[in-house]
């Protein structure tokens, strides 16, 4: 009896050695996943230094508290015209900054171009009345006022890119395809990522809209700006009210070379809308470039080898386009 | 083979396990909370 009662306890060592043994290798693999970053992302990420060039940083272009943005001027200020690259920060809408984006933007005028980073009004408990309407206005008033900083600057301005990341992808597309025509100087390119272009109920079945017109009414509302019923969403009226805020429908106004990226597991999002997004693309013979992450969400964290042939892609164009 | 060795192979395959399933744990709830919120959507 007292041999068994041995015999099991030695056996009981190993097992809890494996089980503290498992829990370690998978806590380190759980840190590894944020530590290590894939070599090639440091490519598209400077930090900013005084040898970058020049930071102009909140400089004013309305009356609201969030009408500021940052200006990235190059070093070589010698040239007789510059493309401007505006990225415009992520967020949902209701967060985020443009200092977040700052390795990004110091990394385009690392490669020449004027970049700027424009903050806009979030929809937060001071501003009730932001929407997706009211921020895509407020960018589009604030493109003439940069363009004539970096002139002020002494960096003429002859063309632009838009991009932005989630929210200030659906901005920068808005800005693209909605108000390229008028814009001061060419918006030539655009890029982004995982950026709503269109609010088709069906659509938004991660947010359980496609099966409750009540919230679909709600949520389409505060986007747009404007008051939609459950009547609008029944008889398909409210497709004409958030056209202002759907990129996708005003492709044809503006169809200049886009290069895109979407996570086929988004659930902030719609995937399904991103397929409408390239279907508008294609039918309107619009020189661009999808990427489909079919492992990643958001994030666009599981797919390395896409999300690096998409910045290439980027990088490419922004050569071909802006330079 | 003896039992020390048997053992050492069954804690590498453990570590090598563990080490997979961190990663995918990390993946599979990044997929389901990054991003932040759009408006109404009441995510996080």
């Amino acid at each position: 009896m007292s041999s068994n009662r041995k015999e099991k306890k030695v056996r009981a060592v190993p097992v809890g050695i494996g089980i503290l043994i498992f829990i370690l290798a998978f806590g380190v693999g759980v840190v590894s996943k944020f530590a290590i970053q894939p070599s090639w992302a440091k490519e598209y990420s400077v930090k900013w230094s005084d040898e970058v060039g020049t930071l102009k940083s909140d400089l004013p272009y309305g009356d609201g508290e969030a009408n500021k943005f940052d200006l990235y001027l190059p070093k070589d200020d010698s040239k007789d015209s510059y493309g401007l690259v505006v990225y415009l920060h992520a967020g949902g809408f209701t967060s985020g900054d443009k200092v977040g984006d700052r390795d990004m933007l110091a990394w385009l005028c690392s490669k020449g171009y004027v970049a700027a980073g424009i903050n806009y009004t979030l929809r937060t408990d001071d501003h009730p009345e932001a929407s997706v309407l009211s921020q895509s206005n407020e960018i589009k008033a604030a493109i003439p006022i940069v363009i004539e900083a970096a002139e002020k600057a002494g960096y003429h301005i002859d063309k632009m890119t838009m991009a932005g990341g989630s929210a200030g992808h659906c901005l920068a597309m808005i800005y693209t395809y909605r108000d390229g025509a008028e814009a001061p100087v060419p918006v030539v390119f655009t890029f982004g990522a995982v950026g709503p272009s269109c609010f088709y109920q069906e659509d938004w079945g991660i947010y359980g809209l496609d099966q409750n017109d009540e919230a679909c009414a709600g949520m389409f509302s505060v986007m747009a700006g404007e008051e939609i019923t459950e009547q609008d969403i029944r008889d398909g009226s409210y497709h004409e009210k958030v056209k202002p805020i759907s990129a996708m429908e005003w492709i044809s106004s503006n169809p200049v070379p886009s290069v895109i990226a979407y996570g086929k597991c988004d659930k902030v999002q719609p995937y399904l809308g991103s397929l409408r997004l390239k279907a508008a693309l294609e039918e309107n013979n619009v020189d661009f470039r999808y990427y489909e992450l079919p492992h990643s969400g958001h994030g666009l964290q599981n797919d390395n080898a896409i999300q690096r042939e998409w910045m290439e892609t980027v990088e490419e164009y922004l050569d071909k386009e802006l330079s | 083979m003896s039992i020390t060795a048997k053992r050492i192979i069954i804690l590498v395959v453990i570590i090598a396990v563990a080490f997979c399933l961190g990663r995918l744990a990390v993946r599979a709830v990044m997929n389901m909370l990054l991003g932040g919120t759009l408006f109404g959507g009441n995510f996080l």
